[in-house]
């Protein structure tokens, strides 16, 4: 079954045809709203979210782009918004702390592992704007209409949030390396 | 020497440095290496692979569909391919299946001994079907009603056919057995689906129709 039959089975609501985009896209939606949480738990629940706006907004699809990039974009979407709600909650109610808690490596390759867990340990702000520039190649205007802020700002934060990475990378390399633990610079 | 803050390497990953960073960069090797890191920091933060969702991921996502009313059971156009088919197909299909279902009744008889050449009609009549739905439900009741015809078609002639062995029945009972917890299970899936839950009485019934027939062969012989 092409992806255009499936996509419109799904519209549907036929559970097999959605079962199928799911397992087709899930690993790619499940990376990028768990590199923007930064937390697993919040993860799942910003990717189901995702899953759940994608298949109510499936017959707004008119094919202009890649399915795939259109969801993409709902999740990055759906993500960030989740953020939104869950920082004006965390205002309201207590100090939001600076940063989110690092989780355990769930990737094999070490790179990977130390990539994710300093991308964990940025502050959220720079995190976000890093994610969607380095790892998903938005642009700053996407950027900037993605998260309200002006294309410069989105550069700005950009430089700022490599040059923390940098140095997260480099700060863990430096003390696993005085205690004989793994190597972690790059 | 003063060195190029990281700031700046960090904008030099994708920017062209001015005349300036140009010359310290070719003379200082901790701003060269700085900005070679940062270059391939950002080459592997932009092949980092995907991740599997959590185990059960799809069962929660599914339920929540469900409540949503986002999701739905293949229907019986689905599963005989007539859901993508113009209106008027699936009417005519509809009416094939409908007269289909009503003339195996008529020939073979839904009746009970008391109520002999008045084959049960179905609730929903097909010429009162309004809408594509209704069709779709009357098509399920004829399904049902040809599933049950069916059955006491075949009954009726193993009634009367002389040569049915006693392995035959066995043999058949274990077809049936296999029948019946295929259609469970398929019922277990989709509890709502007419055409299953029909399939799955149709099939318990001739189940317990050849049980006793073969209990009665051995209570005879015995």
């Amino acid at each position: 079954m092409t992806e255009i039959q499936l996509i419109r089975e799904a519209c549907e609501g036929d559970s097999r045809a959605i079962r199928k985009l799911y397992d087709r896209y899930a690993p790619r939606v499940y990376a990028v709203v768990r590199r923007i949480a930064g937390d697993d738990d919040l993860a799942q629940d910003y990717a189901q979210e995702a899953w759940i706006r994608a298949i109510r907004a499936l017959p707004n699809f008119r094919g202009d782009a890649r399915f795939s990039t259109w969801l993409h974009r709902i999740a990055v979407n759906s993500a960030l918004q989740a953020i939104r709600k869950t920082e004006t909650r965390r205002k309201r109610e207590s100090p939001m702390p600076e940063q989110l808690a690092a989780v355990s490596g769930s990737s094999d390759a070490l790179l990977q592992r130390k990539l994710q867990r300093a991308l964990d340990t940025l502050p959220e702000g720079m995190r976000r704007v890093l994610i969607l520039h380095d790892v998903e190649g938005y642009t700053h205007d996407d950027i900037g209409d993605a998260l309200g802020v002006t294309s410069g700002t989105s550069k700005s934060q950009l430089f700022k949030a490599r040059a923390k990475m940098r140095s997260i990378l480099a700060s863990v390399g430096s003390d696993t390396k005085e205690t004989g633990a793994e190597a972690w610079s790059i | 020497m003063e060195h190029l803050s990281t700031e700046a390497l960090a904008r030099l990953v994708d920017n062209a440095p001015e005349p300036s960073e140009s010359e310290h960069l070719a003379e200082c090797m901790v701003c060269a290496s700085g900005l070679q890191a940062l270059r391939l920091q950002t080459e592997q933060l932009g092949s980092l692979p995907e991740i599997l969702p959590p185990l059960g991921d799809w069962e929660v996502l599914e339920a929540r569909l469900r409540s949503d009313g986002l999701v739905r059971d293949r229907g019986v156009l689905q599963r005989v391919g007539l859901a993508r088919t113009p209106g008027w197909m699936k009417v005519a299909a509809s009416a094939v299946l409908f007269l289909t279902g009503i003339g195996v009744g008529s020939v073979v008889g839904f009746s009970t001994p008391g109520q002999e050449g008045s084959p049960r009609l179905p609730d929903i009549a097909f010429a009162s079907a309004e809408t594509v739905e209704d069709a779709a439900t009357a098509v399920r009741i004829a399904e049902q009603n040809y599933v049950n015809a069916l059955t006491r078609y075949s009954q009726l002639m193993d009634r009367d056919a002389p040569g049915s062995s006693q392995a035959d029945q066995s043999g058949r009972m274990a077809a049936l057995e296999y029948l019946f917890a295929a259609t469970q299970a398929a019922v277990r899936q989709a509890p709502a689906d007419q055409f299953l839950n029909g399939l799955l009485a149709a099939t318990r019934a001739e189940r317990e129709a050849t049980l006793s027939r073969i209990s009665t062969r051995q209570d005879n012989w015995f």
